[in-house]
């Protein structure tokens, strides 16, 4: 087995001793913290100023008036600054039809043009139907849409007890039928914030995504490179297509393995001093989950030798990287699947279809990776034989068994591809390679 | 015997590179393999490498089929030459012979004067991708050798070589014949082949059509040629009563008379239409007999053979 050694001490050096690796390794979770983080940022503090505003008020009741004094108790934050820069409330007559469409266009203008940001229409009998108060914006901002939408139920249905017999004062009757914001709690009885399921998710996936294919086109193109530069032929004189190419498979390999032991290793370190951070205890949860973090592994490191032998065959049966790139579009595509069909999962991981997607061992790694990150964090206690734990369980298994089956494959393949040049084989020639001897 | 292919035959998509080839290769000998683009040299090599499994036929190396420990033992220069890029000269000679079962540390201090005796002795820590085209082939016999093997294949050994760092290929070969060790190397250029061959195997057409010693297999083509160097243009000798056939290189000419012909009178004969600057009774050059033994066989072959011997 010495030079199987010979082989995987390149390939391993050839990652790992360029600089470029300890720039991912450092960068790596710090991006993607980033590109998943930011976008929530992003949409929490949307409004930095406050928001033009226009009422149009049709009611002949003064609506627009107490709207006004409504919205005026919103707050953009904590300065105390207003949400809504009300520029005015334009009382008009419910019959003059002509006015309010003359009005109504010019301030659909100003909103076209982005002299205002929000006008709110109330037509006369306002309470009566529900199209009888409405806004008009290019902007959908949920939490400027909230206040007004908040202020005007309160107005309106003021209106409407008025005109009611129910004597019980207006405060009062709307505090009695307030509406219950419901909450979700898991059955640890704790709520966890959706948000922070989804975006762990999203991370630990794109980790996996990012490393198996980044690595795997690694193996590929290695492949590729001996066979483009004919140093092929003195290696085949020199070890078996075997030894060479499970050296390369481990050697990178190993290499991925050990940007994930820095990982761990970085983990533990924020796990050990997390008190003094103030982490929220969801996040940590989900971060420092010993499943999630054992499947993540396993998953890693088996997705990894199923892919990079994949790639390792599709190295073997192609010139070059140009004619393997309508290849590795199929490849790549079943890793992304569960980011595609997340939205659904994320609802309903253990549905049926989630459950099946999940042990198709090429989907498996990362299909399980997305329901043991939605699942395992609200269990209260884990089995080795059932739930969550048992499925992902079955699943590495799979992978394991499959990965088995490609390596056996993709050795028959390859020991004859890689010496072939010229024309790529077609599928008839490499079922005639696979039975060869 | 030490190496020996016994009737090896190779198809490739239904044409037959190589035809119930037997040779035999003793311990100690330079061997060569010689014959036109085309031939079936490489197919052969790659056979012996075990590179490509023949259809039928097999290599024998010290009487046993070729097994993984014959891989260690050999060193081979394929001809379709190439290096990692990236690598520094030290990695690539360190690892290929680490490929071949050597130890680093066996290796390091041959580094040196294997760079220094190539010319490429201030290359040591610079990249692959760094050298010019002579300079990698000169690299890529390095590491063909340095890890000292018993038997040595070189695929068109001389391809690519200019005639400084011909010469000193051909040294090295030399001693590497002297240490008792075996070269096997395959080539289309006859004059080469024939200042460093011990033995030799001509094939044309996938076919062997002579081997053997080298001095033996011109002796049995005998004296009957003569070599020419005239001043002006010596096209009509061919026509001359007794001369069977022959070869033009612009000034210089092959000739190889009939049976019993009387080189004296072709001598006048030549003497009487141009100016004779030289005069020689010889034995046939490899690439005469070449030509006698496959000019029949398939023409355009014969046709690249002497584009590349002339």
């Amino acid at each position: 087995m010495h030079k199987f050694w010979v082989i995987f001490k390149r390939e391993y050096a050839q990652v790992v001793h360029k600089r470029s690796f300890i720039i991912g390794v450092l960068l790596t979770p710090v991006l993607m913290a980033g590109f998943t983080l930011l976008p929530m940022l992003l949409a929490d503090t949307g409004l930095s100023e406050p928001q033009s505003l226009v009422i149009l008020d049709q009611s002949n009741m003064g609506v627009g008036e107490d709207l006004r004094a409504k919205l005026a108790d919103s707050k953009l934050d904590d300065s105390g600054r207003p949400l809504y820069d009300i520029r005015s409330v334009v009382a008009l007559d419910p019959l003059d039809a002509a006015a309010y469409n003359r009005l109504y266009d010019s301030l659909a203008a100003a909103i076209n043009d982005e002299k205002l940001k929000y006008f709110v229409v109330i037509r006369p009998e306002p309470q009566a139907s529900d199209t009888g108060l409405f806004a008009v914006s290019n902007s959908t901002n949920f939490r400027a849409l909230r206040a007004i939408e908040d202020a005007a139920s309160d107005l309106l249905s003021s209106v409407r007890l008025q005109e009611s017999s129910i004597n019980l004062g207006v405060d009062s009757v709307l505090n009695l039928t307030r509406r219950l914001d419901l909450q979700i709690r898991d059955a640890k009885g704790e709520s966890m914030p959706f948000e922070y399921k989804y975006f762990g998710a999203i991370i630990f996936v794109m980790l996996m995504f990012g490393m198996i294919i980044g690595y795997g086109q690694l193996v590929m193109r290695s492949v590729i490179e001996e066979k483009g530069s004919r140093i092929m032929e003195v290696l085949v004189s020199s070890v078996s297509p075997l030894q060479l190419m499970l050296g390369k498979i481990l050697g990178l390999g190993a290499a991925t393995f050990t940007q994930v032991a820095i990982w761990v290793v970085l983990g533990a370190v924020l796990y050990v001093f997390r008190a003094s951070m103030s982490v929220d205890p969801s996040i940590d949860r989900i971060l420092f989950n010993p499943v999630i973090i054992v499947s993540f592994v396993l998953f890693l490191v088996s997705g990894y030798l199923m892919y990079s032998t994949l790639f390792a065959l599709l190295g073997s049966i192609v010139n070059s990287e140009k004619e393997a790139q309508s290849f590795v579009f199929p490849i790549t595509m079943s890793l992304v699947l569960p980011m595609m069909v997340g939205i659904s999962i994320v609802q309903e991981p253990n549905s049926t279809l989630a459950l099946v997607l999940s042990y198709i061992p090429l989907f498996t790694p990362t299909m399980m990776i997305m329901r043991v990150i939605f699942i395992a964090p609200t269990l209260t206690e884990y089995s080795l034989f059932s739930g969550i734990v048992a499925q992902a369980a079955l699943g590495f298994l799979l992978v394991c068994v499959t990965t088995a089956g490609i390596i056996w494959l993709t050795a028959r393949i390859f020991r004859i591809g890689i010496l072939m040049y010229g024309k790529r084989p077609t599928l008839p020639e490499i079922v005639k390679w696979v039975r060869y001897q | 015997m030490y190496l020996k292919l016994d009737r090896v035959r190779k198809e490739y998509d239904g044409k037959v590179a190589v035809n119930s080839l037997s040779l035999e290769v003793p311990r100690g000998v330079i061997y060569g393999i010689i014959g036109p683009n085309g031939a079936g040299k490489t197919t052969t090599i790659r056979m012996i490498m075990n590179i490509t499994v023949p259809d039928s036929g097999q290599v024998l190396f010290e009487g046993k089929p070729i097994g993984p420990d014959f891989k260690n033992r050999v060193g081979y220069l394929p001809e379709e030459r190439g290096l990692y890029k990236k690598m520094t000269l030290e990695e690539v000679i360190v690892y290929m012979a680490e490929l071949k079962g050597a130890d680093r540390a066996t290796i390091l201090p041959r580094i040196d004067p294997w760079l220094q005796r190539m010319d490429l002795g201030a290359y040591r820590l610079r990249k692959v991708e760094e050298l010019s085209k002579g300079m990698a082939q000169k690299l890529q016999f390095i590491t063909t050798v340095i890890h000292e093997p018993e038997i040595v294949i070189l695929d068109e050994l001389f391809s690519g070589l200019d005639p400084v760092n011909t010469e000193l290929v051909k040294n090295i070969l030399l001693d590497i014949k002297q240490s008792g060790r075996t070269i096997l190397f395959s080539t289309h250029v006859m004059e080469q082949a024939e200042k460093l061959c011990d033995h030799v195997c001509m094939i044309a057409g996938g076919e062997k059509v002579l081997d053997g010693r080298l001095s033996e297999a011109k002796a049995r083509f005998g004296t009957n040629s003569m070599q020419l160097v005239i001043d002006g243009n010596g096209r009509f000798i061919g026509t001359l009563p007794g001369v069977k056939q022959m070869t033009e290189f612009n000034n210089y000419i092959e000739v190889v008379m009939n049976d019993g012909a009387d080189s004296n009178a072709i001598l006048r004969a030549v003497a009487e239409q141009v100016t004779v600057l030289r005069f020689e009774v010889v034995e046939p050059s490899l690439y005469n007999i070449f030509i006698r033994l496959a000019g029949g066989k398939t023409e355009q072959t014969v046709d690249d053979a002497e584009v590349a011997g002339a």
